[in-house]
């Protein structure tokens, strides 16, 4: 059996516990509960502990827990609000490992994998779960197990506190609805007289023809890890991740420095061992406060090396920590590496003392510097497209990333320069005073200055794309008599409309 | 209309004057360049000389252009097509554009770093004139990493940059009705190593990444001395 380890968290009165949380819920001593119309009757979700203790369950209607208990409050059930709070409670729970997998409408699955040993061991990461959402009004139960199945049982249906040694032997002893089967399906096997795991365990496989019988052995050999079960995380799962929790809650940008060196020295360790270094992390910051801050950093070539981790790091953290807010301090850290890629071990060459240009190491480096700071989009390559209208035919994307060769464009070598260096997006509107037919302009208002143009060559004719509904353009070069030159268009064909054509000035010649 | 042949004369004007092309030899291995325009409307002519600067000199390491966002917005966006025509190579062109003046310089700065690099820090006419001490730390990094910087900005204060330009467009050296390559007016205003107050008229070769210096204008004042000593 693998090594991996799950924690079910069970919730049994998240719908009434978040209104109580919430002070919706009657202060005095009167049971609590939620209710939905179902098929025409009204039939309680949810129960509050005090409810529960009573004997009110969720299969009864509300006009039978009423005639049971008058003096039952209750309210109408707001599913998507729990849902809300579950996710909220996973969100929080992330601070215990990366990988938490809502199992809606009252549980979370964790992946403890390799996380316990900070925790002191699995039964106090346990306890400090359980104890801490009770603190906060969530009635909470959660067991520990090889497999989620298991764990899910144990967190349910298991009365007794002892520690667990054997799933499997645990499990059997356990009732049906341990198996996570739905109601029906359960029903089903206690009328064919199977009460326990056991018996279910026990029986031969070849008698289970009965699509709810295969459920309950497909759920039997997940929980007992004899049959793969696929969950899939809230958030994606890390490739790799550190994780590091303090005694006492940390504040000062120090001591958080500290921590991201650290957990970029343990990810850089885990790293190597896959050859592997980071694309795209994300350091997470768990406030006491229960909300937690995000801090990506995202680099041009895969990076393992803690010291130029750290300087993107610094940098995001100056500016990130004006708005952390956290007056309560910070009770975990935790390095996710979102995406790595493999780094090509090269042999190092002999570098020359008078290097004459910047390496692409280097190059990359201070993209990755300038992209964290200002922001990725504001740190950009150019690049030409394969397109006729001149404000598509190029554009900017972020420098981080992959670079692709470009195709090196040269200079035109007639020496014409037909495009600006400057391009106006969009095109601004002039006032043209006067033009021969069909030709550039003589004079025109642009910036409420007027130009006189003493040069012109054009027109060059650009098609507009008709699916864009877009007019015919004549391009001119002018030059007005400072020596300013301007890329002016006309739009529409000269004479196609009785409207008078509109001119633009669309770049500026350097 | 060509230029005329070099007299005598004219020759012996241009030994005692380097000209441009000598002064472009001196810029070149001098970290820190300061260019603005001659006056209002000319800040598209102060910009192509300074990228037709950075693309004389880009090496391997390419060209950074750092600039505020205010020093983009107003003449509108660079343009690859438009500069791969200027002469710029794309693939070694990267343009951090920033927000405010303390990140335009931060980047700038950043930027320079990369050995051999030319930076352009592109700065916008709002505020107050760059400090000493800002030029100063450019000149500082460019010098460290032998990287070389062109301070692009309209006003002007105390600088430590080694040159100051004034840049006004230059009509076109061309035909009639026909637009001739990108030309300057270019005056140096301040030079740490010479004289300063001398300007030039220059047609930008994109194509051989060069400046050629008319020297025309030169022809006249020669013979115009002449003509008034006999």
């Amino acid at each position: 059996m693998s090594d991996t380890r799950w924690l079910a968290l069970y919730l049994p009165h998240i719908s009434t516990d978040r209104l109580i949380r919430a002070g919706r819920a009657p202060s005095d001593d009167r049971p609590f509960a939620v209710y939905t119309k179902e098929k025409g009757a009204f039939q309680l979700k949810g129960v509050d502990a005090r409810a529960s203790k009573l004997g009110l369950s969720l299969a009864m209607s509300l006009a039978d827990a009423r005639a049971m208990q008058p003096t039952l409050e209750a309210v109408e059930a707001e599913p998507e609000e729990d849902a809300r709070a579950l996710d909220n409670i996973a969100a929080w729970c992330e601070r215990f490992t990366p990988i938490v997998v809502l199992d809606p409408p009252e549980g979370l699955f964790l992946d403890i994998s390799g996380c316990a040993h900070l925790f002191d061991g699995e039964e106090s990461l346990r306890a400090e779960i359980v104890t801490r959402l009770r603190a906060q009004g969530f009635g909470a139960r959660a067991a520990i197990a090889s497999t989620p199945g298991a764990a899910w049982a144990f967190a349910r249906h298991r009365k007794m506190r002892a520690p667990i040694d054997d799933d499997a032997k645990s499990l059997a002893a356990l009732p049906i609805e341990a198996l996570r089967l739905d109601g029906d399906a359960s029903a089903l096997m206690r009328r064919l007289g199977l009460k326990t795991v056991s018996q279910i365990a026990a029986a031969p496989r070849s008698s289970f023809t009965a699509r709810a019988g295969e459920r309950a052995m497909l759920r039997l050999d997940q929980a007992l890890g004899r049959a793969a079960e696929v969950l899939t995380p809230r958030r994606p799962a890390p490739m790799v991740f550190a994780l590091r929790r303090f005694l006492e809650p940390i504040f000062t940008s120090d001591v958080i420095l500290q921590v991201t060196e650290d957990l970029c020295g343990d990810a850089a360790e885990k790293l190597e061992r896959r050859g592997a270094g980071i694309v795209y992390a994300e350091l997470v910051l768990f406030g006491v406060d229960g909300r937690d801050r995000v801090v990506a950093v995202n680099v041009s070539r895969p990076l393992r090396e803690v010291k130029p981790l750290m300087r993107l790091f610094r940098e995001k953290l100056s500016i990130a920590a004006e708005n952390f807010d956290a007056q309560f301090g910070f009770e975990a850290a935790r390095l996710d590496v979102v995406r790595l890629a493999p780094i090509e071990e090269r042999a190092r060459t002999l570098v020359s003392v008078e290097e004459a240009a910047a390496s692409s190491e280097q190059i990359g480096g201070i993209i990755d510097i300038l992209s964290s700071r200002l922001g990725a989009k504001r740190v950009v390559r150019p690049n030409l497209h394969d397109e006729h209208a001149p404000e598509r035919a190029s554009g900017w994307r972020a420098a981080l990333g992959k670079c692709d060769d470009m195709k090196a464009v040269r200079p035109p070598a007639d020496g014409v320069l037909r495009r600006p260096v400057r391009l106006f997006s969009p095109a601004q509107i002039i006032e043209v005073m006067a033009s021969v037919p069909d030709g550039p302009p003589i004079r025109f208002r642009w910036r409420r200055v007027m130009r006189d143009v003493v040069r012109a060559e054009g027109p060059e004719r650009i098609s507009g794309d008709w699916q864009r509904h877009e007019m015919t353009r004549d391009y001119y070069r002018v030059e007005d008599r400072h020596g300013r030159r301007y890329w002016l268009y006309r739009e529409g064909l000269y004479g196609e409309s009785e409207a008078i054509p509109r001119w633009f000035v669309h770049g500026l010649f350097a | 209309m060509s230029p005329r042949p070099a007299s005598f004369s004219v020759l012996k004007e241009q030994v005692r004057e380097p000209g441009f092309a000598g002064m472009a030899v001196a810029m070149a291995g001098q970290p820190l360049h300061e260019i603005g325009p001659a006056g209002a409307g000319f800040e598209a002519a102060a910009l192509g000389f300074t990228l037709a600067l950075a693309a004389s000199w880009a090496g391997p390491a390419g060209v950074f252009w750092a600039g505020e966002d205010a020093a983009f917005a107003e003449e509108g966006a660079p343009y690859p097509v438009g500069l791969a025509q200027y002469g710029l190579a794309l693939d070694r062109l990267i343009v951090a554009r920033a927000k405010k003046r303390e990140d335009a310089l931060w980047a700038a700065e950043q930027a320079l770093a990369a050995t051999g690099a030319i930076v352009i820090c592109a700065l916008g006419g709002q505020g107050k004139p760059l400090d000493l001490k800002a030029s100063r730390r450019l000149l500082l990094f460019a010098e460290r990493h032998r990287s070389r910087c062109l301070l692009l900005m309209p006003a002007s204060g105390p600088s430590a940059a080694w040159t100051r330009w004034r840049i006004a467009a230059a009509e076109s050296n061309a035909a009639a009705d026909e637009l001739g390559p990108p030309a300057f007016r270019a005056e140096l205003t301040r030079n740490r190593s010479g004289q300063a107050g001398s300007a030039f008229t220059l047609d930008w070769n994109a194509h051989e990444r060069s400046f050629v210096e008319r020297v025309q204008e030169k022809h006249v004042a020669v013979f115009h001395a002449q003509a008034r000593q006999a």
